[in-house]
């Protein structure tokens, strides 16, 4: 087996979550709309959840999106409770910005955890970020060849 | 060029309110950096030194034009300094800046030390005017080892006198920024320093907007920032020949959703897969998945499943496959608490008929979920 990284941790993770999502029972369930939605949104959850696994808690944007996924589970599990999304946010803008207008914003915005962090963390939260995620649309795209075949 | 720049302050006429329109064309000199509104708020700067009347304002007003002399050329002006102004002009500009060289309290002795040997410049020839600011000043200057360099050969022909009135200045000086320090004083010092050699004036100038930042804080948080883009420009693809910090980050911005996109897109896909996974299987095509390797790069279109090359093919028997031990390098890796929560998080998450039922009293069904 390969060394541990983080796309093996992910790859394996993923699949795991997969495993335990409820089976479509029947084919004609499996189309409509609710049912792929709700899937849908189940994957994208396994998805954050397992990256964020996968990349453990030494990431900033791994533990907000770690906080994230529980307080979405939280919404849908109890509805009678407003909650919002953590995005804790905006007690500190950060440091100077270096780019013109609001381009930090939504970088702020794309970055889980990105809204309080210094200018200087986002960015190395940024290029982790996007090396998690490459990783992360590479499995799903194998997975998805894999099962589509 | 700063020492330059606070001497051709120094040498003009003088007014108390450099703050005011002084400060814009050294401003508008420095680089893009904003300072912020914060030049106008040194009410200390006219209270620390006290009383001199060195003019500043109009030093202000002349510094573009003066920004070209050399820093030799600034050197003899210094003995034309009032201190005052100078401290002033330091207080003024050293709010985020020169607070950590400042004051005695936080900064660390050493850094004053250094400081005042190196702010002794101007002080002898100003005939024991106010040094503090011109102390000051150097001392900004002096941390960086560079800027030393420039500046000691300048000021090597000061003496040091009057430490007294460093002391006082810094004191002064120090009581109007404590609020404005951090703790890095002693990188502050030289980050401050390191200021001069570019623009003198400039870095006194940069306070940045946050009430803590240190030109020298600022300098390595500026080079810590560009540092990274530069990581950022290997890593988004096709951004060689960027230059600018701006289109980056756009670049940055659009790659960054483009991923998220894609993630979802596919996610979208396999929800609409029918999955029928079994233990085993679990493990070929995590094999298989991980072995894939035509899907590296990731294109911004949504280009659904590429295919790969797959070698093996799903009907590979299992006796085949090496046991893999697939949850050994998924435990093993993160702390035991951090995997359990996820564990837990992601059973939770998905089995929604016995996640449900522990978590809402409801005893949702798993529609609901």
């Amino acid at each position: 087996m390969k060394q541990s990284s983080i796309k093996t941790r992910f790859t394996y993770g993923f699949l795991r979550t997969l495993k335990r999502l409820p089976k479509t029972r029947a084919k004609s369930s499996s189309f409509s709309p609710e049912e792929i939605s709700k899937r849908c949104r189940i994957i994208k959850l396994a998805t954050d959840a397992s990256m964020a696994s996968a990349v453990g808690p030494r990431r900033a944007w791994s533990r907000a999106l770690i906080r994230r996924v529980r307080s979405q589970r939280r919404q849908r599990q109890r509805q009678w409770l407003v909650m919002r999304r953590t995005r804790r946010g905006e007690r500190k803008k950060g440091g100077k910005e270096v780019g013109g207008g609001g381009q930090t914003d939504s970088l702020r915005k794309l970055v889980p955890g990105g809204e309080t962090m210094e200018l200087c963390t986002l960015l190395g939260e940024t290029a982790h970020y996007i090396k998690c995620l490459t990783t992360q649309v590479q499995v799903m795209r194998n997975i998805v060849d894999l099962f589509s075949n | 060029m700063g020492s330059e720049d606070t001497a051709n302050m120094r040498s003009s006429t003088g007014g108390e309110n450099f703050f005011g329109s002084g400060w814009d064309p050294i401003v508008s000199m420095n680089q893009s950096e904003s300072f912020g509104s914060e030049f106008g708020n040194s009410p200390y700067s006219s209270v620390i030194l006290g009383n001199q009347t060195i003019p500043s304002s109009s030093h202000l007003v002349h510094y573009p034009s003066d920004s070209s002399h050399g820093l030799v050329e600034m050197v003899p002006k210094f003995p034309f300094f009032g201190s005052e102004s100078f401290s002033e002009m330091v207080g003024s500009f050293a709010l985020p800046d020169c607070a950590q060289i400042v004051p005695t309290e936080k900064t660390s002795t050493a850094d004053d030390q250094q400081v005042s040997e190196e702010g002794k410049m101007g002080i002898s020839p100003c005939g024991n005017r106010k040094k503090e600011g011109i102390r000051v000043q150097f001392s900004i200057q002096s941390h960086e080892g560079k800027n030393q360099r420039e500046i000691s050969g300048d000021s090597s022909e000061y003496t040091k006198e009057q430490d007294e009135k460093k002391q006082k200045i810094e004191l002064n000086v120090g009581a109007n920024l404590r609020g404005k320090q951090t703790g890095k004083q002693g990188k502050d010092n030289s980050n401050s320093g390191e200021a001069p050699k570019e623009n003198y004036i400039h870095m006194r100038a940069k306070r940045g907007q946050a009430t803590n930042s240190h030109s020298l804080a600022e300098r390595v948080r500026r080079e810590r920032i560009s540092e990274r883009m530069r990581l950022l420009q290997e890593l988004v693809p096709g951004c060689n020949k960027i230059t600018g910090k701006a289109v980056m980050l756009d670049e940055i911005i659009n790659y960054v959703q483009s991923l998220q996109q894609q993630v979802e897109f596919l996610s979208m896909k396999l929800a609409t897969v029918n999955p029928e996974l079994n233990i085993d299987l679990d493990r070929i095509l995590s094999k298989e998945i991980l072995q894939s390797q035509s899907n590296s790069a990731a294109i911004p279109g949504f280009v659904p499943g590429m295919s790969s090359s797959h070698p093996y093919p799903l009907g590979i028997p299992h006796g085949a496959l090496p046991s893999i031990p697939s949850t050994s390098p998924y435990h093993s890796m993160p702390q035991n608490l951090w995997d359990n929560e996820l564990q837990s998080l992601l059973q939770m998450g998905f089995d929604p008929n016995p996640a449900i039922s522990n978590l809402a009293p409801n005893g949702r069904s798993k529609l609901e979920l």
